[in-house]
C-alpha cells in the first residue's frame, strides 16, 4: 500500500501552528506540502479537550498580533490572507495586576493604560506614556525591517530608537525613566510572556510584547485554540496539502549537506526537496539527522551555548459556580508577591513554592465557554526547566499535585473562597504533560531564553550563519521571534519564507 | 534618544551579535541527549508495548483475571487505580482492540521485579467474543501489544471527597478492585465503601481477593438481587435508600458496571441529589443496540453501506453494517485504527468524514466544538447511515 507520494517539495515536521503556518504559506505559493504530526489532531498546545462533557482550553491565554477588523496585526491579517477565518473575541482587559498594595485593571490602549497607571501611581502619566511610546516607536521599526533589511547607516537615520536601544537590557532602558517602583510594578506582569527577568531581557523585546499587547489589545477564538488550529489545518487541506496525523518522524535525511527527506516511526521514508522541522534543534542535531555525521561541530556548540527557557505547569478548574459568585472579576489576572521579575524570574527555576501566576477565566471573554452556573479557571505557572528535570517518573505525581496544591491554596486565599469546595473537573498540566503530547524538548513550551546573549537583533543577524545543514529549516518557538502562539505563526512563515527564497535563488542558478 | 551615550547606544547591535558568537565559541562541541522531562513523560505513556501473559486464574465462577508482565519483566507504566489498558488481539488478519479496567493495583505495575498488571473478565453471554477467548483461549506465555493507564475514572484527591461511595455492578468491580488494592497498601488515601451489585453469590468476581482487603477505610458490600435464601447481606438493587445508608455528609459517587445499571443509579442518585461534582461515571461503554437509541433512522437499520476510506493518498472501499460503528467495519476489514475508550470520550479514534451521514450515539459524544463543525467523529461511535467517505490515520 502506497500512503505518500514519490515526492513532495516540502515535507513539515510538526503540525501545531508554527508549521500550518509555514505549510499554508508554502501551499498559496503552489508547493506541494505534507504535514506529519505525532498526536491525531493540529495544533499542538493551541489545543482543547473535553472533561465531563465539558471543553476546556489546554494552553491559549490570548493571542497577541491579531488586532481588530479593521485594522489588523501581522497574525491577524495573515490568517485573513489565508482565509482562515477565526471567530476572534477580544480580551476585556489587558490584565489586573494583583501585587501587594497594588490591584489595578488595566486596559489596553496606549493612552488609557498610562492614564489608568497614573490614576494608581499619581504624577505618572507622562512617563509611562513616553515609555510606552518608545516601545512602540521600536515595535514598528522592528516589524519594518523585518520585512525590508537596510543598512546599518539608514538604519540610524530612520530607525534611531530601535537602533539605539538594541544593545541594552530592559532593566537599563527603563532606568533612564526614573520611574517610581510601583508604576514599574504596573508596566512590569506582561514579562512572563517572554519569560525572562528585566536585567537579561532585550528591550526589544519588551517593545514588541508591550506595544502589541498594550497597543492593540488581545483575542481568543471562540471555540478555544482548537478553533483555530483546526481551521488552519482544514485551510490548507483545502488548499492541497496533505497533512497526516499520528506519524512520529525519527530521522532527518541527509545527503551531501542537504536534507531530502524524513523517516517515520513506522518506517515510511518520504522524500522532499525540502524540510521544514518543529522538533528542537537539540533534538535533532543529537538524534535525528541522518547520518548523524552529518552535523557539524557548530551546530552542537550552538545548542550547547543557548539556555532553554520556560515550561508550564497550570492547574484547569472547571468551577461549579459562576465568575460572578467566586468573586472573580478579571479575565486575566497576574499575581505576585513581588514584581521584581528578576526575583521571580529566579524562583522560578524551582519546584515551587510558586509566587507568579497568572490566572486565566475563560468565561470573561468568552461567557459560553462552560455551561451556565459554572466557569473555566486555569492557575498558570511557568517554571524554567531545571527543578523539573530532576523530578523522576515516581515522584512525578506526588510533585505533581504538590505542586497544584500549591497553586489552587493561593488562589483560595486570594479570592477568599475555597476552590477546593467548587471542583467540577480538575485537571493538572505539567512540563511533562507537554512533552508527552507535542514532543517538545524537555517540554519547554518557549524556546530559548531572550537574553542579551541571545538576543533577537543578534539572532537575525547570524541567522545564515546558523543554517547548518541545506534545505533543512526550523519553525517553533526556539526560532527568531520566540515563545508565543503569535510568534509561532511568524516562525513558521519565516520558515516557508526562507525555503521560498531558496527555491527561487537555486532556480537562478 | 539617548541611553548611556551616542557611541555606546549605536554599537549595541553588534555588541549582541558579538556576546551571541562568544557564547557558542565557549560551548561544549559534545552532543548532550539531556532530555530527562521528555523521558518521564515515556515512562508514562510509552504507547502500546509488549507483554506476556503470565497468570490466568478464576475470578469467581463467572469471570477470569490475567496478569500482564514485560517479556523482561522490568517494571510497567505507571497508571491511576480505577484507569483502564487498551489490548490489542490478533484475530485472524486483523488486531481488535478492547479496553479493560485494570484490576490489580498501581504498586504492583511498579515493583521492582515482576511488576504486573491484571484485568479481570466475565464470561459474556454470547455476545462479546473476545470476552470468551480471554475465559477459554488464553495461556501463560501468549503475548499481547497494550497500552496502560487510560481514561479519567480515578479518584483525584483535589476533587473528590474523603468519603467515597462506589457503585458497583458486574464487572465494574474491576476499577474499585484498583483502588481497594492501593488503599489497602497504603498508597492512597480515602476511606471506600464498595456496594457491589449481583444476581447471586455465585456471580461475584474477585470476591475472596476483595474481602481479603477490609479494614477501616475499606468496606465492601455485597448486595444480591436474584432469591437466595440463605443469604445473610444486603437484597435488591442499589437503591436510593441503600446508597444514603452508606453515604456521609461529604461523599463522592464512582459508578461502574452496565449500562442498564447506569440508567437506574441516574434516577436513584437524583433522589439523593448530591451536587454534581460528587457523582462521577465511568465511560457508558460501546452501545449494545444503537437502533434503541431516540433519533436512529429506523429504515437504514438492515442495511450494509459503503465505507470508503482514505489513509494518505490510498483508499479502500469496504462494507459497513448500519448498526455497527465505523470502528468495527474498520476491524472486520482488517483495517488498522487506533481506539481508546471505544465510548466517544477519549478521541483516540478521531476521525474525518470526508462525505456522507453517520449518526452519533447520543450517549457519548466527547467531541470539541470545532471538531463537530468540520465533521470530525470519534469512530467508535458513529455509525453510517449513508455510504461515508473518512480519513483515518496510517497506522
Amino acid at each position: 500500500m502506497k500512503f505518500y507520494k514519490d515526492h513532495y517539495d516540502v515535507i513539515v515536521i510538526g503540525g501545531a501552528l508554527a508549521g500550518l503556518s509555514a505549510a499554508l504559506m508554502l501551499a498559496d505559493k503552489g508547493k506541494d506540502v505534507l504535514v506529519l504530526e505525532r498526536h491525531n489532531l493540529p495544533g499542538g498546545i493551541a489545543t482543547s479537550f473535553v472533561r465531563g462533557g465539558i471543553e476546556i482550553e489546554a494552553a491559549l491565554h490570548e493571542m497577541m498580533s491579531i488586532g481588530s477588523r479593521d485594522h489588523r496585526l501581522k497574525v491577524g491579517k495573515f490568517f485573513d490572507d489565508m482565509g482562515v477565518d477565526i471567530d476572534w473575541l477580544k480580551v476585556p482587559e489587558a490584565y489586573h495586576a494583583a501585587i501587594p498594595g497594588l490591584e489595578v485593571t488595566l486596559h489596553p490602549g496606549l493612552e488609557t493604560f498610562a492614564r489608568e497607571v497614573d490614576a494608581a501611581v499619581p504624577g505618572t502619566y507622562d512617563k509611562v506614556l513616553a515609555v510606552l511610546n518608545l516601545c512602540h516607536t521600536v515595535f514598528d521599526s522592528v516589524n519594518e525591517l523585518s520585512i525590508h533589511p537596510m543598512s546599518k547607516p539608514q538604519m540610524l537615520l530612520k530607525h534611531e530608537a530601535f537602533v539605539k536601544t538594541a544593545g541594552y537590557s530592559t532593566q537599563e532602558v527603563l532606568d533612564t525613566f526614573d520611574l517610581p517602583q510601583k508604576a514599574l510594578d504596573l508596566l512590569a506582569p506582561y514579562w512572563i510572556y517572554v519569560g525572562t527577568g528585566f536585567r537579561e531581557l532585550p528591550f526589544t523585546i519588551f517593545s514588541v510584547l508591550m506595544a502589541d499587547y498594550i497597543g492593540y489589545g488581545s483575542y481568543i477564538p471562540r471555540k478555544f485554540s482548537h478553533e483555530m488550529s483546526l481551521k488552519m489545518a482544514e485551510r490548507a487541506e483545502a488548499m492541497g496539502v496533505q497533512i497526516e496525523y499520528r506519524q512520529h518522524v525519527d530521522k532527518i535525511l541527509v545527503r551531501d549537506g542537504t536534507a531530502y527527506g524524513v523517516r517515520t516511526a513506522r518506517g515510511d521514508e518520504i522524500y522532499a526537496d525540502y524540510v521544514i522541522c518543529s522538533a528542537y534543534p537539540n533534538k535533532v542535531y543529537t538524534s535525528m539527522i541522518e547520518p548523524a555525521d552529518a552535523v557539524p561541530v557548530k551546530a552542537i556548540k550552538m545548542v550547547n551555548g543557548r539556555r532553554l527557557s520556560l515550561t508550564a505547569f497550570s492547574v484547569i478548574l472547571i468551577l461549579d459556580k459562576s465568575a460572578e459568585e467566586l468573586g472573580i472579576k478579571d479575565y486575566s489576572v497576574f499575581h505576585g508577591d513581588t514584581m521584581d521579575t528578576n526575583a521571580c524570574y529566579d524562583e522560578l527555576k524551582g519546584l515551587g513554592p510558586y509566587r507568579y501566576i497568572t490566572c486565566i477565566c475563560h468565561n470573561l471573554a468568552n461567557p459560553d465557554a462552560t455551561p451556565e452556573g459554572t466557569c473555566s479557571y486555569s492557575i498558570t505557572t511557568l517554571p524554567r526547566v531545571d527543578g523539573w528535570k530532576t523530578v523522576s517518573a515516581d515522584e512525578y505525581d506526588r510533585v505533581k499535585h504538590e505542586v497544584a496544591k500549591q497553586l489552587i491554596d493561593y488562589m483560595s486565599e486570594y479570592l477568599g473562597v475555597n476552590l477546593l469546595d467548587h471542583v467540577l473537573e480538575c485537571v493538572i498540566e505539567t512540563p511533562m504533560t507537554v512533552a508527552h503530547y507535542t514532543g517538545m524538548w524537555n517540554g519547554c513550551i518557549y524556546g530559548y531564553a531572550h537574553t542579551m546573549e541571545d538576543h533577537i537583533v543578534a539572532r537575525l543577524q547570524t541567522a545564515e550563519e546558523e543554517h547548518f545543514i541545506d534545505h533543512l529549516e526550523f519553525s517553533g518557538a526556539h526560532q527568531i521571534s520566540g515563545d508565543g502562539m503569535g510568534p509561532a505563526v511568524t516562525n513558521g512563515r519565516k520558515a516557508a519564507k526562507n525555503v521560498l527564497d531558496t527555491m527561487a535563488k537555486e532556480a537562478k542558478e | 534618544m539617548k541611553v548611556k551615550g551616542f557611541l555606546k547606544d549605536v554599537g549595541g547591535a553588534s555588541r549582541v551579535t558579538k556576546a551571541r558568537l562568544a557564547a557558542f565559541e565557549n560551548a561544549s562541541p559534545l552532543p548532550v541527549m539531556d532530555d530527562p522531562i521528555g523521558n518521564v513523560a515515556r515512562e508514562w505513556h510509552p504507547g502500546k508495548i509488549d507483554l506476556v501473559v503470565t497468570d490466568v486464574r478464576p475470578a469467581g465462577k463467572t469471570a477470569t483475571t490475567v496478569r500482564f508482565e514485560r517479556p523482561d519483566g522490568k517494571k510497567l507504566p505507571p497508571f491511576y487505580a480505577g484507569q483502564f489498558m487498551v489490548i490489542d488481539f490478533p484475530m485472524g488478519e486483523s488486531l481488535i482492540s478492547r479496553p479493560y479496567s485494570i484490576s490489580s493495583a498501581p504498586y504492583q505495575a511498579r515493583l521492582a521485579e515482576h511488576a504486573f498488571v491484571e484485568i479481570t473478565v466475565r464470561r459474556s453471554k454470547g455476545d462479546g467474543f473476545i470476552c470468551d477467548y480471554i475465559n477459554g483461549s488464553v495461556e501463560v506465555g501468549d503475548r499481547f501489544r497494550g497500552m496502560i493507564g487510560c481514561g479519567q475514572f480515578y479518584y483525584e484527591p483535589l476533587r473528590d471527597a474523603k468519603h467515597v461511595v462506589a457503585l458497583a455492578g458486574g464487572v465494574g468491580i474491576t476499577p474499585f478492585a484498583s483502588m481497594a488494592r492501593e488503599i489497602a497498601h497504603g498508597t492512597l488515601d480515602f476511606d471506600l465503601t464498595i456496594l457491589y451489585g449481583s444476581v447471586s453469590s455465585d456471580d461475584i468476581t474477585l470476591k475472596d481477593e476483595l474481602d481479603q482487603l477490609k479494614s477501616d477505610k475499606l468496606h465492601i458490600v455485597h448486595v444480591l438481587s436474584g432469591d437466595e435464601p440463605n443469604w445473610n447481606g444486603e437484597r435488591g438493587f442499589l437503591t436510593a435508600e441503600l446508597i444514603q445508608k452508606y453515604s456521609a455528609d461529604d461523599t463522592t459517587y464512582f459508578i461502574c458496571g452496565p449500562q442498564v445499571m447506569y440508567r437506574f443509579l441516574r434516577g436513584e442518585l437524583a433522589k439523593l441529589n448530591p451536587p454534581q461534582r460528587r457523582v462521577r461515571f465511568e465511560v457508558f461503554g460501546q452501545a449494545k443496540d444503537i437502533t434503541a437509541f431516540e433519533g436512529y433512522p429506523q429504515e437504514v437499520k438492515d442495511k450494509v453501506f459503503n465505507l470508503t476510506v482514505v489513509r494518505g493518498i490510498h483508499e479502500d472501499v469496504i462494507p459497513a453494517k448500519a448498526t455497527e460503528s465505523l470502528v468495527v467495519a474498520l476491524e472486520r476489514a482488517g483495517i488498522r485504527i487506533e481506539t481508546g475508550c471505544r465510548s466517544g470520550e477519549c478521541g483516540f479514534c478521531r476521525t474525518k468524514v470526508l462525505a456522507g451521514d453517520v449518526f452519533i450515539c447520543p450517549e457519548s459524544d466527547g467531541r470539541r466544538a470545532a471538531d463537530r463543525d468540520f465533521g470530525y467523529v470519534h469512530a467508535c461511535t458513529a455509525y453510517p447511515v449513508s455510504d461515508v467517505k473518512i480519513k483515518i490515520p496510517i497506522e
